[in-house]
């Protein structure tokens, strides 16, 4: 089954010949916009987002002082390896809260457009969560072009920018939204060159190109509380933790007890500001921490010297690795302090690790529920979710899509998306700020549009927008 | 939950008739109501599950929650600072212009109207993209949206993050090509499966099926309610998913578990790390400390090395330093002291230590006194009284384990040679009162010696103690104990001779001697002994290999804080007598715990020849490439030589015979190996004068070898000036220059775009023809893990692979150095060799002549003449990238 669904992909993909990954995932953005000047931002937020966003703002206020003191810190010893291998208990007593499919129609959606973006597929489509002005749009990847876009109140959509790569053989396969410290919404990208290209939407240029990864980066995160911050998954096993604005590579992580194969997902945490996932074609999930580093990130914000002399560390051992799937895991995401992983099996799966305190290299994984999801075997097929994380929507090869209520026990199907004319592989999806709005992008490079019968309002609360 | 429970309650209430009639008398309606209960049960088990899933997907909710609206208070918070400001919303210009540039269908149409269309061209030449829609409806228009380029930056080559190594690693367990991988091959448009046979199947380990608390249930409630028969195991067979005999093996536990619950007998930690062996406390030293590195958790050499021990030790001397200072209150030289005086007319009866017959009983006692006599006799009396005062504490503390301990089985001949090993007078005083009861002669004067001890608290206690074995003489001489107190020595020595003498008798009556041995002193050693714990026996076993038989050294740096010197002391004399005497007074005589110390030492014996050591990890060494059953081909690829062979420390303990793992192999010995230096098949190093040894008139470089400053007669390095009287280090010119690997003296590489293809390695500065550059290291893999890897390596082009060696391939794809971007060419500049630096087999690479500054590094790669890949063939095509698929693994190999 994976292999199949593995050439499927690449017999769809015409783009890049060597890549055989279209990664088509949805980013839903859940990053929200801190910008990192916002020591304003009385954020109720959590205590660690908080912190998160104090310090760069104080390391941004050191920046005139001599670096030499920022340099004076304490060389950090590499972690021992002390990384958990976890594998899912079975048998009675431990079973899963299976989804049942038949859907509630708890709420009733409808097609009402779709835009033919190119003939190449749309690999990705993202909302900008991190900033409220800029909840109702969205940003698409197809080919070497990123196009940004408005979802209209009527059905519409309309063009607002598209960036066009120099070199054709770019493919992007991912899209991010990200956030500069004034607050510009940065558009971060990358597919197979592995050059990570950030735009600045506010200016409609470039700002930087990011290089370093050597092999296509399938998919680029943003930290919601700390949106300079992105992590990118690539091809070349690594993850790599990024300052967009700076530019600086701060952490690679990879290595003895990284991943063996191409990373396929990678997510932050929403409220942990240390902590992200990661998935790739080696079947695992691994979690990871940069609390021991933390402090390099607070550096690269004041950092001013050349971005290839930052001193980037390597982390080579997870928190965690969890070997929860016999197969490519192409995306996963955290719900809360439970991890949403998908492997090319039919179904998602929601679990959570549980280690001994006293010894947190063992434990085992606790599989709480599932949400399956027909004819999704292929692999790089991306799910996302409305801003609570309240409704998640996956396509799957026949052009349908599944929109789960993923936050009840058991899980609840609110509604199966399926129109005549969506015969091609959904990649990505993209659902608005309260999933009123559900969009998917396809291989055969259409966006498609559904939007929630009788609802009163656009996807977004407009009632901000003007 | 009520209702289940309430019914579970109800069909408990209908067994009460059988449950008595064991499992073989279950009928049919007993397995049914089983089922019907267990089936019950598991429903239960699952709701409950379910609820609980239920719960923490809602608390799960409620914190997320908390974190969302967070979240979105800070995205707010942006467009909160931004109203009013000019440009508040970045996008808002484009937004409006936007309202223009609708694109998909047009809603007035709605959806599904076939005849719109939508089409939206991008104009490279003018970077424009145009937007227009026509359809039925008729309302077309056209919209010009530019397209913002994005200029072109400049590439790195690919790469596989990869991780710095300065040293070879043994390939990590987990890190195997594991058996299912899978992947994608984007020409043939297949999956491909990487492991080959079934015989990469074994793995024999079946899972164990883990229980979970719900399945524990359901087995608890069926054990107790029906018993264990099979009947009822081929049930519970069907509600859990596991085998019978793991089922019943699990009832066992939980009744353990359940049961036994309360009777929870622990040890404290310290007794629990007592009660191991040495040899079981070691096994992580052993298990994790490389002997050739001197590191723990050595990477190259792995874990589970054989245990090699050198044949040829240093001997140790039986005699201490004449000069010695007491150690401490404990020392045992006090107690010599004491006994200085008796030592007397004892003094060079006997000089030699071994004793063959039971008679020389009476020696030993005499040569360990006479031991004492270097002792100065001067501070006698001014330790006496400490001395004195440290036995009462003793007495005390062997009373009360007396009361618990029964009669020791110990044999007499130990009885007395501890006994003048006792730092006490008053005990030897005591010692004679047990004979006495048996010896009428002594009896009186002993006791009342024994009386005349100076300490009342010790008295009492023995009064209440002795009082069976010594019989009624106690009360007598109880009165006249304090009036003799001052008289102690005279007496005292020749008692305890005679004693002694006695004592050697008496062994041979020893049956009843022990009956009789209950009084304190005897209890007094007995406790003692019962106190040596496994681990400090082994300790001091190993103390008296290392130190001799220093009792001070042993206690203070092997037992500190377990026993004290004289303890150890002590130990040390009974152990020794009782050894010594085993081979005449035989088995009968021996206390059981003389016994379980000769069946120590022989098993440690075994334990240090044996070969493989028993630990799982070593399991890795199973894959030696003989039989992989690999192509013979691959043989050639050494390009006319034969393969190198692995080194493996043999264990020999003498010379090197026929059955040597070295001569076997065809190495040769080397430092590291068992036996001695004139092993014939030892590898003598050279005698290079000047240490020049960079021509194949050296011995070690003609075998290439790295001189090895341990072997070599001339090569040897040096640091400092020689101000400390070292010897001067030497020029250049002095230096073996045979040593660059072992010395890491390697020269500056960059890494770098290769001029020919992908990335490059550069040298920095200028270097000589044969200097050596730097090492090539990566992981070190079986030739069958070597096969499974370049299989994938292969398929993506780039291979690391490096034949090492007959066992090991080099694998510099994850871990590795920067020279394994050098690239292959067919007029290269450098050379590999393979080099046996310390035993290990090590890849240098040499400048195959001058090169200047930051030149691109080349070297053959030596491909066998079928596995190059396409482009290694081509007479100038070097580049690695570019090339087509090979079907076979792509090996560099050295010259």
């Amino acid at each position: 089954m994976g292999p199949t669904s593995r050439n499927h992909k690449s017999s769809q993909k015409d783009v890049a010949p060597n890549e055989a990954k279209p990664p088509r995932y949805p980013q839903r953005n859940r990053s929200i916009t801190a910008s990192a000047s916002a020591s304003a931002f009385a954020s109720p937020a959590v205590a660690n987002s908080r912190v998160a966003k104090e310090r760069p703002s104080s390391s941004t206020a050191g920046e005139g002082e001599p670096q030499e003191t920022v340099l004076k810190l304490p060389s950090i010893p590499t972690l021992p390896a002390r990384m958990a291998k976890l594998v899912p208990l079975e048998g009675l007593g431990c079973e899963a809260a299976v989804g049942s499919l038949t859907p509630s129609r708890e709420r009733e959606y409808k097609v009402t457009n779709k835009h033919t973006e190119g003939r190449r597929p749309v690999y990705a489509i993202v909302f900008n969560f991190l900033d409220v002005r800029y909840y109702d749009i969205f940003a698409t990847a197809c080919g070497p072009r990123l196009s940004t876009y408005r979802c209209l109140m009527n059905g519409k959509f309309a063009l607002l920018q598209s960036y066009l790569d120099d070199d054709m053989n770019e493919s992007f396969f991912t899209v991010s939204w990200a956030c500069d410290i004034d607050g510009n919404p940065l558009l971060v990208a990358a597919g197979s060159t592995g050059i990570i290209r950030v735009i600045n939407c506010a200016t409609e240029k470039i700002y930087k190109s990011l290089v370093g990864h050597g092999g296509s980066v399938n998919e680029i995160k943003s930290q919601p509380s700390n949106p300079s911050l992105i992590i990118s998954a690539s091809k070349d096993e690594s993850i790599k933790l990024w300052n967009v604005q700076t530019g600086i590579l701060i952490l690679v992580f990879g290595g003895v007890g990284g991943h063996r194969h191409e990373v396929l997902g990678v997510d932050f945490h929403t409220s942990d500001i240390y902590r992200f996932l990661s998935c790739g074609m080696d079947n695992t999930v691994r979690i990871w921490s940069m609390k021991e580093f933390w402090e390099y990130v607070e550096k690269s914000y004041s950092w001013t010297d050349a971005t290839s002399k930052f001193p980037t560390k390597f982390v080579q051992f997870p928190v965690l690795c969890a070997e929860i799937h016999s197969n490519y895991v192409d995306c996963t995401k955290w719900l809360g302090d439970f991890v949403l992983s998908k492997s090319v099996e039919n179904e998602i799966l929601l679990w959570e690790s549980i280690t001994k305190e006293e010894n947190p290299g063992e434990g085992h994984i606790d599989v709480l529920q599932k949400y399956p999801v027909p004819e999704c075997n292929i692999w790089f097929m991306k799910f996302s979710c409305d801003f609570h994380h309240n409704q998640l929507a996956i396509g799957n090869r026949d052009g349908k899509v599944y929109v789960w209520k993923v936050q009840t026990s058991p899980p609840v199907l609110i509604a199966r998306l399926n129109n005549p004319q969506v015969k091609s592989a959904i990649r990505q999806t993209a659902v608005s700020f309260d999933g009123s709005t559900i969009l998917a992008c396809t291989e055969d490079g259409n966006i498609w549009r559904w939007d929630e019968v009788d609802h009163p309002t656009a996807p977004v609360p407009s009632k901000k927008q003007k | 939950m009520a209702s289940s429970s309430s019914k579970a309650s109800d069909s408990s209430s209908q067994r009460p008739k059988r449950p008595d009639q064991g499992p073989s008398g279950k009928d049919a309606a007993g397995l049914v109501a089983l089922h019907g209960k267990l089936a019950q049960l598991k429903r239960q088990v699952q709701s409950t599950r379910l609820a609980a899933i239920k719960e923490r997907v809602e608390a799960n909710r409620k914190a997320l929650q908390v974190h969302t609206c967070a979240l979105f208070d800070v995205a707010a918070a942006a467009e909160v600072a931004s109203r009013g400001a000019e440009g508040g919303n970045a996008l808002s210009r484009g937004a409006a212009e936007g309202h223009r540039r609708f694109v998909g269908w047009d809603s007035a149409s709605g959806p599904g109207e076939r005849e719109l269309v939508h089409v939206q061209e991008e104009n490279l030449v003018a970077g424009t993209l145009v937007l227009s829609s026509s359809g039925g409806s008729g309302a077309s228009h056209r919209t010009v949206v530019q397209l913002v380029k994005l200029p072109v930056v400049d590439k790195i080559p690919p790469y596989t993050t990869w991780i710095f190594l300065d040293k070879n690693q043994r390939m990590a367990d987990d890190q195997s090509v594991g058996r299912r991988r899978i992947y994608y091959d984007p020409i043939v448009n297949e999956a491909l499966i990487c492991s080959e046979s079934d015989d990469d199947v074994p793995e024999p380990e079946e899972e164990k099926h883990v229980f979970t608390e719900g399945e524990d249930q359901l087995i608890w409630k069926a054990t107790q309610d029906h018993g264990l028969s099979r009947e009822v195991l081929n049930v519970l067979c069907q509600f859990v998913d596991a085998t019978p005999s793991e089922i019943e093996e699990r009832s066992e536990v939980l009744f353990e578990k359940y049961e036994k619950q309360s009777q929870s007998s622990y040890k404290t930690d310290l007794q629990l790390f007592l009660d191991k062996t040495m040899d079981v406390a070691l096994d992580s030293f052993d298990n994790l400390f490389c002997r050739r590195c001197l590191v723990f958790d050595c990477r190259l050499h792995g874990c589970s090395q054989n245990l090699v021990f050198p044949s040829e030790k240093q001997p140790y001397g039986h005699e201490l330093d004449e000069n010695k200072r007491p150690c401490g209150d404990q020392c045992y030289l006090r107690r010599r002291e004491v006994y200085q005086d008796t030592c007397n007319d004892d003094r060079n009866a006997c000089t030699t230590y071994n004793m063959d017959s039971r008679s020389s009983s009476l020696k030993v006692s005499a040569t360990i006194l006479s031991e004492s006599e270097d002792s100065n006799r001067d501070e006698d009396n001014i330790k006496s009284t400490s001395i004195v005062e440290t036995s009462r504490s003793k007495i005390t503390n062997s009373e009360y384990a007396d009361k618990s301990v029964t009669p020791p089985p110990g044999d007499a001949s130990e009885t007395e040679n501890v006994s003048p090993d006792m730092p006490l007078r008053t005990l030897g005083r005591r010692k004679i009162s047990k004979h006495a009861s048996k010896s009428n002669d002594h009896s009186p004067d002993k006791r009342q010696k024994i009386y005349s001890s100076p300490f009342p608290f010790a008295m009492s206690v023995l009064n209440k103690q002795s009082v069976p074995e010594i019989g009624e003489t106690c009360p007598d001489s109880i009165e006249s104990a304090v009036d003799q107190l001052p008289s102690l020595d005279d007496p005292n020595k020749k008692i305890s001779t005679k004693d002694m003498c006695a004592g050697s008798t008496t062994n041979t009556t020893e049956n009843t001697l022990r009956d009789n041995n209950n009084n304190l002193f005897i209890s007094n050693k007995e406790h003692s002994i019962s106190h040596w714990s496994a681990l400090e026996r082994d300790l001091y076993l190993k103390g008296i290999e290392i130190f001799g038989k220093n009792s001070c050294l042993i206690a203070r740096n092997l037992l500190s804080g377990l026993k004290t010197c004289m303890e150890v002391a002590s130990y040390m004399y009974n152990n020794g007598a009782a050894m010594a005497k085993r081979p005449l007074s035989g088995k009968s005589i021996l206390g059981d715990f003389a016994e379980a110390e000769q069946g120590y030492m022989e098993q440690d014996l075994v334990a240090r020849t044996r070969i493989c050591r028993r630990k799982g990890r070593a399991r890795k060494l199973k894959y030696t490439w003989k039989s992989a059953g690999h192509p013979t081909v691959r043989k050639r690829i050494g390009d006319g030589k034969q393969w190198y062979t692995q080194y493996n420390p043999c264990g020999c303990q003498q010379m090197c015979g026929k059955d040597c793992a070295c001569v076997e192999n065809g190495t040769c010995c080397e430092k590291y190996c068992g036996c001695s230096k004139s092993c014939k098949n030892r590898f003598r190093g050279c005698h290079c004068a000047k240490s020049q040894c960079r021509s194949r008139q050296c011995p070690c470089f003609a075998a290439s070898r790295e001189c090895d400053p341990d072997v070599c007669r001339n090569c040897w390095v040096s640091c400092g000036d020689g101000s400390l009287g070292e010897p001067l280090a030497r020029g250049d010119g002095y230096q073996c220059g045979n040593m660059k690997l072992l010395l890491k003296q390697q020269q500056r590489i960059l890494l770098g775009k290769s001029d020919v293809a992908g990335w490059g390695a550069f040298i920095k500065n200028p270097v000589n023809r044969n200097d050596y550059l730097g090492e090539y290291t990566g992981e070190l893999i079986s030739h069958r893990e070597a096969d499974k890897r370049g299989k994938i390596y292969d398929r993506a082009n780039s291979s690391f692979l490096f034949d090492l060696n007959e066992q090991y391939v080099l694998d510099a794809y994850r871990k590795g150095d920067k020279l394994k971007f050098a690239n292959h060419s067919s007029n290269p500049n450098c050379y590999a060799k393979v080099m046996l630096v310390a035993g290990d087999h090590r890849v240098g690479i040499y400048a195959k002549d001058r090169i200047e500054a930051s030149e691109e590094l080349f070297y053959d790669y030596r491909y066998g003449p079928d596995q190059a890949p396409a482009w290694a063939r081509r007479p100038e095509g070097s580049k690695k990238d570019e090339a087509s698929v090979s079907h076979h693994r792509a090996h560099k190999v050295a010259r």
